[in-house]
C-alpha cells in the first residue's frame, strides 16, 4: 500500500481541506449548540410543555453521540468510514432480524454477517466488481445454506426476510463505503448525511405548518403531502446549493444536474422512510429497538438512508465516470491503478 | 395470499438492562459466537490451570432440559459446570445468578447475560414484584434450557456443605425434567470468595445419576422432599467420590504464579520508588 492510498484510507490531517465539509461541519457543531438554548427558550416562554422539553433534550443528547458517530469516522478517514459502514449495516440487519424472528435462524444470519464482512473487504480493498457482485451471490448462499436443515415449512420466508435484509442493510449501506473511495468523499458523504438526515426535519416542519391531506394513510399515518412537497423543495435547494461547490469544474457543476440530485436524495430518503413504515405495520410493531434514546432503534433513524446510497452512487458515476477511478483498486488483492 | 407470521424476539422493545434481567430474554448468533469462545477458553484454562477432572460423564442426559445442582463455595462453579458440559449447548446453558450481584450494574449485567447466558434470581424482593421462578420453570420447558443452580444461595465462606434452600425444587416438581446433582472439590482452594487470582488448585467435578420427581407435588412440602433427596445424593457424593490429591506445590503452574506475582510485586515498588522522586508529584 502506497503512501497516498493509506493516506486516503487513514489520513485525518486532510480532513477540512474542502471548503463544503468545513461548512457542513460547522453548521452542525453551531445547531447542536444553539438546540438546547432554543428549548430552554421555547420552554421559558411556555410554547412547549415541561414533557415535550423533556422529550427533546432527550433527542438532542442522542444527537451529540449520533453526530460524533457519522461524522467522525468521515473525518477520520475513508477506510473508518467502511468499517463504520459496516457496523452500521450490522446493527441495522440484526434490528430487523429481532423484529422478524431471522435471528433464530443462525446460520442465514451467518451468511449475512459473512456478507457484510465480504463488502467491508471489497471497500476496503477498492473492489469495485467484487464489490456488485455480492448482491448476487451472497443472495444464492442464503437461499443454500437453508437447503440442509431438510425444512421445507417457511422456506420461502426465511429465505426471503435474509435476502430482503442483506440487500437494504447491507448492500445499499455498503454503497457508502464504495463512495469513500472517491477523492471527493467527504463534502459528498456529508452531503448525502446531512441532506437525508435534514430532509426528514424538513418533512416534519413543513408537515406541521401546511400538512392536511395524509400522503399514505394505512402505511404512516403521521405523514401529509404538503410535508413530502416541503421536503423535496427543501432539501433539493440545499443539495444544489452545497453541489454547486463539490462538484465545481465538473459535468455535474449544471443546474439541470444539481436539481436532478437533489430530488432524487429528497424523493429516495422519503420511500426509504416509507418501507420501513410499511415493515413495521406489517410486523406490528412501532419501533424497531430502543438503543437511541428518543428516537427508537438504529433503523428507525437511519430508515432514509436505505435507498439512497445505491441510487447517488450510480447517478454520479454516470454523470461523472465511475467514483473513485482515479483511486487505487484492488489494493489488497492486486491490481495497482 | 396468507399472510406471513412473524414470530419478533420475546424481548424486543427492552432496554439493555432490563432485557438482560429479563427471563424471556432470547439468544442471538453473536452472544452465539461470543459464548463459543469463551467457554472453549474457560475449558482450556480448567484443563491445564486447574487440572479438571470429570467424573460421571455417562449421566449428563442425551438433550435437554435438564437442571444441575452442586455445591457452591467459589465464584468458578458456575464455569467449571457450564465447561464440562458440550459446546452444542452453549446458548441453552444459564446458570441461575444472584441478581443483586451479577445483575448490580449494567456492565456487570452486560456479562452475565450475554457471556454466561446467567439469569437472574432476585434474593431480596421489592414489594409487589413477581417471583421470577415460575417464568423460569415455564422457560425450562419451553426453551429446553439447562439451568445450573446452586441450592445453598450463596458461595460457602469454610468450603463446607451447607443447607440446602428448597425455593429452586419449584423448577422441576411434578416435571419429568431430570436434576443431576454434582458435586465439585478443589474450587474453593483455587478461588476462595476472598481472592481474586484463580490458583492452580485440582478440580474434581462428580456428575451423580439423574433424578426425575414426576409424582412430587408443587408445593412447599414437596419442594422440601425434593431438596432433601438431592442434598443427600450431594452428600454422598462427597463422600464416595475420589478425594483430591494435595496439591504439589512445586509443578509449573505454582510457580509461573509466584514468578507471576513477584514481578507485580517488583514493579509495584519500583513504581513507589518512582512516585517518591520529587519530579513525580
Amino acid at each position: 500500500m502506497n503512501t497516498a492510498t493509506w493516506q486516503h484510507l487513514f489520513g485525518w490531517r486532510t480532513a477540512f481541506d474542502h471548503p463544503v465539509t468545513v461548512w457542513i461541519v460547522t453548521g452542525i457543531l453551531l445547531a447542536l449548540l444553539v438546540a438546547p438554548l432554543l428549548i430552554h427558550g421555547l420552554f421559558r416562554f411556555k410554547l412547549i410543555p415541561p414533557e415535550q422539553r423533556t422529550e427533546l433534550l432527550l433527542r438532542w443528547k442522542s444527537w451529540l453521540w449520533l453526530t460524533a458517530a457519522m461524522v467522525g469516522p468521515i473525518l477520520l478517514g475513508a477506510g473508518w468510514v467502511m468499517i463504520a459502514v459496516a457496523v452500521l449495516s450490522w446493527l441495522c440487519f440484526h434490528e430487523f432480524a429481532r423484529a422478524t424472528g431471522l435471528f433464530r435462524e443462525y446460520s442465514i444470519m451467518a451468511v449475512v454477517m459473512l456478507g457484510i464482512f465480504a463488502l467491508l473487504f471489497a471497500n476496503l480493498d477498492h473492489y469495485d466488481r467484487m464489490f456488485f457482485s455480492l448482491a448476487a451471490l451472497t443472495g444464492g448462499v442464503i437461499a443454500v445454506i437453508a437447503l440442509p436443515e431438510n425444512r421445507s415449512q417457511g422456506y420461502l420466508q426465511r429465505v426471503s426476510l435474509g435476502i430482503a435484509g442483506f440487500l437494504l442493510f447491507g448492500y445499499s449501506f455498503g454503497y457508502l463505503g464504495l463512495m469513500a473511495s472517491d477523492a471527493r468523499y467527504r463534502p459528498l458523504l456529508l452531503l448525502v448525511l446531512a441532506s437525508v438526515e435534514l430532509n426528514d426535519i424538513f418533512a416534519y416542519c413543513t408537515g406541521r405548518l401546511f400538512g392536511r391531506r395524509k400522503l399514505l394513510s394505512n402505511i404512516s399515518p403521521g405523514k401529509t403531502l404538503a410535508g413530502a412537497l416541503g421536503a423535496l423543495v427543501l432539501t433539493t435547494g440545499l443539495v444544489f446549493v452545497l453541489g454547486k461547490s463539490i462538484f465545481a469544474g465538473t459535468t455535474m457543476e449544471d443546474d439541470f444536474s444539481l436539481l436532478k440530485l437533489g430530488l432524487l436524495i429528497s424523493l429516495l430518503g422519503q420511500l426509504g422512510d416509507l418501507i420501513l413504515s410499511a415493515i413495521k405495520r406489517d410486523i406490528g410493531i412501532k419501533d424497531l429497538g430502543v438503543c437511541i434514546a428518543g428516537h427508537g432503534g438504529w433503523l428507525d433513524r437511519f430508515d432514509s438512508l436505505v435507498l439512497v446510497p445505491a441510487a447517488v452512487y450510480h447517478f454520479l458515476s454516470y454523470h461523472l465516470g465511475p467514483l473513485g477511478q482515479d483511486q487505487a483498486a484492488r489494493i489488497f488483492t492486486g491490481g495497482g491503478l | 395470499m396468507i399472510r406471513w407470521q412473524y414470530s419478533s424476539a420475546h424481548d424486543l422493545g427492552l432496554e439493555a438492562n432490563q432485557r438482560y434481567c429479563s427471563p424471556h430474554r432470547e439468544n442471538d448468533l453473536t452472544q452465539n459466537l461470543m459464548r463459543l469462545g469463551w467457554l472453549a477458553s474457560i475449558r482450556l484454562v480448567f484443563k491445564f490451570w486447574n487440572r479438571l477432572e470429570i467424573h460421571g460423564w455417562e449421566n449428563v442426559p442425551v438433550k435437554p432440559p435438564f437442571v444441575i445442582t452442586a455445591n457452591h463455595s467459589s465464584h468458578l462453579d458456575a464455569l467449571v459446570l457450564a465447561s464440562a458440559l458440550s459446546l452444542r449447548w452453549r446458548d441453552q446453558i444459564s446458570p441461575l445468578a444472584a441478581g443483586d450481584y451479577f445483575f448490580s450494574s449494567k456492565s456487570r449485567a452486560g456479562f452475565s447475560a450475554t457471556i454466561l447466558n446467567a439469569l437472574p434470581i432476585w434474593r431480596q424482593r421489592q414489594r409487589g414484584q413477581r417471583h421470577e421462578l415460575g417464568d423460569l420453570r415455564d422457560r425450562l420447558r419451553e426453551q429446553s434450557a439447562i439451568y445450573i443452580v446452586f441450592p445453598e444461595g450463596r458461595r460457602s465462606r469454610d468450603g463446607g456443605l451447607h443447607e440446602f434452600k428448597p425455593g429452586f425444587a419449584t423448577l422441576v416438581a411434578g416435571t419429568t425434567i431430570p436434576v443431576l446433582p454434582c458435586h465439585l472439590s478443589g474450587s474453593f482452594a483455587a478461588l476462595p470468595p476472598d481472592k481474586s487470582v484463580v490458583r492452580p488448585r485440582k478440580i474434581l467435578l462428580q456428575i451423580g445419576t439423574p433424578l426425575t420427581f414426576e409424582i412430587v407435588t408443587n408445593h412447599a412440602e414437596g419442594w422440601r422432599q425434593i431438596c432433601a433427596v438431592i442434598r443427600e445424593k450431594t452428600v454422598a457424593l462427597q463422600a464416595g467420590g475420589p478425594s483430591i490429591a494435595k496439591s504439589r506445590h512445586n509443578d509449573w503452574r505454582d510457580k509461573l504464579l509466584l514468578t507471576f506475582r513477584f514481578a507485580r510485586l517488583l514493579l509495584h515498588r519500583r513504581l513507589r520508588s518512582l512516585a517518591a522522586l520529587p519530579n513525580f508529584r
